[in-house]
């Protein structure tokens, strides 16, 4: 039931300062930045649709979903096409993200338990911890249940709020 | 033909009886021209249906008092004494004959040879009147020698001589032609048409006698436009100007080339004649042959004849992006934008082999047909983008082909979806035996109502539907549907009334079963699951979530389970056989006044027809089936129209300002465009920024992750990429009504 | 996609008759009783053809026939008219009236199907 556990293979983006991975199962495209069409009254996050070779692709600002603020388009700017199952449903969205990193080996003993810092943690979504180097740590997300909620997941960290 | 016997019999008799009603008028004013134009009227039905349904005798009676009034309606004849009493007493005979269609029994041959004779008598006296020349004839004036009546051999001028019953004609002369003699022989026609300029306006469509003639063996078609007598700048576009040459080889002689014709004998010059003992066609060389009988050097394809008109005409200002301000009509005919009409003549050789005899089918897994509308559907953007190519590029060549390509995929697009899509007409008719026999069985009165039964659904969901109706159905004629005597006391019509209505909403199909019965009674559900556990006695429970309640497993409020409900199918299955087809039910119910229950199911192959607009710079599409007119309208009178209503043509019609519900920040234009769609009775305004055309779009679903969006129902992907967002106008409708409602 | 037929005919069983035999062969069929009733239907729908009587109460065939042809929607489409006569005069007024094609009565259905195809594809 565990997909993670068939591979161990992890794509790692940043969305501000932070770095955060999804496990390669769930990320089947990468692509470049591309016209986006609003769709208006829609939740703030919901950025709009992208033509995806010509299917109709939801589009989220995944920053805006992490409580941060609104993507600003660079040339890094770029968008995860993810499987993302909800209910018994599986679609695909898109997601923006501020830069792609790397792909990372990832073996399940190496992955830590989330961090409990107060309320502003919705752990459900963070499988784990993965320390990358002595200073730096990357959050390994739950990609489903990131995208199968609608509220604003409280990701950010420090006290630098930016609410 | 058999079950429409008893129908036409029964409206034989009311014909009757309206008969003796106008004969007891014309008896006391013998000139009242209503009435005799109504007895003539009468007669004139009479024989024409019981000839249809085989009621020879009669046909032929009322065929000869037909002949009788029509010469007295033309002020010919005197309607005297004598005929007057014939009529009357024709009207005892005709009740006779029809309960004796076929004169089973003697005295009822007798009594119509009899009458027969009788009638005959007076039409033999009148013909041979008219055959001397007498142009008014009165019986009662002078006497007339009978004896020396000619025979009725000779037609009579005004009076059909009287004929024997006769049974249907099948007029199919293509078959007679094949009993000739040259039965394998193959002969070549040329069939020269040269049609009066009126003939399209006459809704004769020229393609199909080149395809009837192309049936009857091989057929090729060429034509001529004798381009020096036309000045194409006056040239009236619905007049034919074109000259067609076909040639034919065919077993089937000349008759059958002449029975192609023969609506159109006398709107065109026909010219027909056999060029050759052999088919032309078989000559290896046969093009140079034809070239000769054409007596051209060379003919020319439909690219060429595109070039030669364009050097005759000079293009016009292309019409697809109109400027936002260049509009100073008040009212835009709905089609705004001049879509090229697809020139449907064949200008290329058309051959086409005997059509096969029988009509076969085939069984296809519905997954290949699901990935033909796939393909179709890419099929369908892909050319939209080769069609914006080819307007934008000079070259003709393209712009030619491009045509084609949209030709043949809207010819596939049609046939795609006629193998894939069926109306819901087919599901709908059982659900009236269904109500029919319960309603009878539980000793209700109830009539079914459909609406939109033409309305289109995929082949493979449609079956899945039947179930879940059936219930629904079955539950409002034993819950909903009170007794008569039960609707009587509450001032309700004693026949009960069930609507079934189907539509399209944006990307959706919907399906709504209404009944005017009790509605749901929401205290009687709440004590049932109460008392089943489902649902704790303190809980707070609003009348949505009481509803809700219906649709869990096992739920049951009969008092008893009877055979037609109640038994182990509940609304739970309902929603569940929905939701397999991915689609979703909602229940409304006032108490005491009806319940509705909606089926909302995606389309999944859907390529609409849509009005492409602009709001802010993003495209939207309207589809074009709700759109009634359009009209350019200045921005300030959007911005002083009191209460969101504007006066067009004189209607007030209520309007949703989109740049206002979508919040748009840009500079609003100086001139916008009004929308006006409607729906049921409704119509309602949509202001955009401009209409950009005519749209072909296929709508893509906007997923999961907008499913709680509202106007907006889907997208399109435009011929350049961009998305376009498809608007439901229903949905504006409705939100504007209940808006209205709320003031 | 399929074809639509406005059948206008004052008796009851013609129409019955005309529009379960269209209908059996795939055609959607709107029924008029008379030239007056048969314009409620022209209403901007899709009609693809128009089979009318002749002889009709309120407004006859040939009236019917020529308001049809000044309607800009409806201005080209075809129309056969149902005659009992084979005399030339009525089909040559029929056709100036701006009628399309005829079809005799008595008809079987399948030769009333052979003529709606014959001017309607």
């Amino acid at each position: 039931m565990n997909e993670l556990s068939t591979l161990t293979s992890y794509l790692s983006f940043k969305l501000g300062d932070e770095t955060f991975a999804a496990n390669v199962s769930k990320v089947l495209n990468i692509l470049e930045m591309t016209k986006i069409t609003k769709v208006p009254k829609a939740p703030e996050y919901m950025k709009g649709v992208i033509n995806l070779r010509g299917t109709v692709l939801p589009l989220v600002d995944t920053r805006i979903k992490f409580g941060l603020t609104p993507t600003e388009f660079t040339a890094n700017t770029c968008i995860l096409v993810l499987d993302i199952q909800i209910e018994n449903d599986t679609l695909q969205v898109g997601a923006l993200v501020d830069a792609v990193q790397e792909v990372l080996e990832i073996e399940p003993y190496q992955i830590l338990p989330p961090p409990n810092i107060g309320s502003k943690f919705h752990s459900q979504f963070i499988v784990g911890m993965y320390k990358a180097t002595e200073e730096q740590f990357i959050m390994i997300l739950d990609m489903d249940k990131v995208f199968s909620t609608e509220e604003l997941l409280e990701v950010h960290e420090s006290s630098q709020g930016t609410q | 033909m058999d079950q429409f016997k008893q129908k036409a019999i029964e409206e034989a008799y009311e014909l009757i009886a309206d008969l003796e009603a106008s004969l007891l008028v014309l008896e006391d004013n013998s000139d009242d021209k209503n009435h005799i134009s109504k007895v003539f009227r009468i007669m004139h039905t009479l024989k024409g249906n019981s000839a249809m349904f085989g009621f020879d005798y009669i046909a032929e009676y009322t065929h000869h008092i037909e002949s009788i009034y029509d010469l007295v309606r033309n002020d010919k004849l005197k309607l005297n004494k004598d005929i007057f009493d014939l009529t009357l007493s024709s009207v005892d005979h005709l009740n006779l004959l029809l309960e004796d269609v076929n004169l089973a029994e003697e005295a009822n041959k007798t009594r119509h040879t009899a009458k027969l004779g009788e009638l005959m008598n007076f039409v033999k006296k009148i013909n041979a009147l008219i055959e001397s020349g007498v142009t008014f004839i009165d019986l009662d004036a002078g006497k007339v020698t009978q004896e020396s009546a000619p025979t009725p051999t000779v037609a009579a001028k005004e009076v059909e001589s009287p004929k024997a019953p006769e049974p249907p004609i099948v007029e199919d002369k293509i078959e007679e032609a094949i009993v000739e003699e040259v039965k394998e022989k193959q002969f070549t026609f040329l069939v020269t048409i040269n049609p009066h300029k009126e003939l399209l306006q006459l809704g004769t469509n020229p393609v199909f006698l080149f395809d009837d003639l192309a049936e009857l063996g091989h057929a090729e078609t060429y034509a001529e436009i004798i381009t020096d007598t036309i000045d194409f700048t006056t040239l009236n576009p619905t007049e034919c100007h074109v000259i067609w040459r076909v040639f034919v080889a065919t077993t089937q002689g000349i008759d059958a080339i002449k029975d192609v014709f023969i609506f159109v004998e006398s709107d065109c010059d026909l010219d027909i004649k056999q060029i050759s003992e052999d088919n032309v066609f078989e000559r290896k060389d046969y093009v140079n042959d034809i070239n000769k009988i054409l007596g051209i050097s060379e003919t020319k394809s439909f690219l060429d004849l595109q070039y030669t008109f364009e050097t005759i005409v000079k293009p016009t200002v292309k019409e697809t992006k109109p400027t936002k301000a260049s509009k100073p009509t008040v009212e835009e005919p709905k089609q705004e934008v001049s879509v090229p009409v697809v020139a449907e003549v064949k200008l290329e050789k058309t051959s086409t082999a005997a059509k096969d005899a029988a009509a076969t089918s085939i069984r296809v897994p519905s997954e290949r047909l699901d990935t033909l509308m796939n393909l179709v559907s890419e099929l369908v953007t892909t050319q939209a983008r080769l069609s914006m190519f080819a307007e934008t590029s000079d070259n003709t060549e393209v712009t030619a082909i491009a045509e084609n390509v949209q030709k043949l995929t809207r010819q596939l697009r049609d046939i795609a979806f006629n193998i894939c899509l069926v109306p819901i007409q087919n599901l709908l008719t059982r659900f009236q035996r269904l109500v029919r026999d319960l309603s009878a069985e539980l000793k209700k009165d109830v009539e079914l109502y459909i609406e939109g039964s033409e309305t289109e659904l995929d082949k493979s969901m449609i079956e899945n539907l039947s179930d879940p109706i059936m219930h629904i159905l079955r539950n409002s004629l034993d819950h909903g549907i009170e007794l008569p005597e039960v609707r009587e006391k509450l001032g309700k019509p004693k026949k009960a009334a069930i609507h079934i209505r189907a539509y399209y909403s944006g990307a959706n199909v919907i399906i709504q079963i209404t009944d005017d019965g009790a509605g749901i009674d929401l205290e009687k559900v709440r004590n049932k699951a109460i008392s089943k556990g489902l649902v704790s006695a303190d809980t707070n429970l609003s009348k949505k979530d009481i509803i809700d309640l219906l649709f869990l497993p096992g739920f049951s409020t009969a008092e008893k389970i009877t055979g037609v409900s109640g038994r182990g199918v509940g609304m739970d299955v309902v929603r569940r056989k929905i939701m397999d087809i991915r689609g979703e039910v909602d229940v409304d119910s006032k108490q005491g006044v009806g319940t509705s229950i909606s089926i909302r199911l995606p389309l999944t192959l859907s390529i609409i027809d849509g009005l492409l607009v602009e709001i802010d710079a993003v495209s939207y599409i309207i589809p074009l089936s709700v759109v009634d007119k359009c009209y350019a309208v200045e921005h300030t009178k959007i911005e002083t129209a009191y209460n969101n209503i504007i006066v067009l043509d004189g209607e007030q019609i209520p309007f949703y300002y989109m740049r206002e519900e979508f919040n748009c920040q840009s500079t609003t234009p100086l001139t916008e465009q009004i929308i006006i769609v409607r729906f049921e009775e409704h119509r309602i305004g949509i202001v955009i920024d401009t209409i950009i055309g005519e749209y072909q779009a296929v709508l893509k679903p906007l997923g999961k992750m907008y499913k709680k969006q509202d106007i907006i129902s889907g997208a399109s992907i435009l011929g350049d990429g961009t998305i376009a967002l498809v608007l439901d106008s229903n949905k504006i409708i409705k939100r504007f009504s209940q808006h209205e409602m709320a003031i | 996609m399929g074809k639509t037929i406005l059948i206008v005919d004052d008796s009851a069983s013609i129409r019955a008759v005309v529009a379960f035999t269209l209908e059996s062969a795939g055609y959607e069929v709107f029924a008029g009783e008379d030239g007056q009733d048969a314009l409620k239907y022209l209403d901007g729908r899709k009609i693809d053809l128009m089979v009318t009587d002749l002889h009709m109460p309120n407004m006859d065939g040939l009236e019917l026939i020529k308001i049809v042809r000044q309607m800009d929607t409806y201005k080209y489409i075809p129309i056969l008219f149902l005659t009992t006569e084979s005399q030339e005069s009525k089909k040559l007024e029929a056709k100036q009236a701006g009628a399309t094609g005829w079809i005799i009565k008595p008809f079987v259905p399948e030769k009333l199907l052979a003529v709606v195809e014959k001017v309607a594809r």
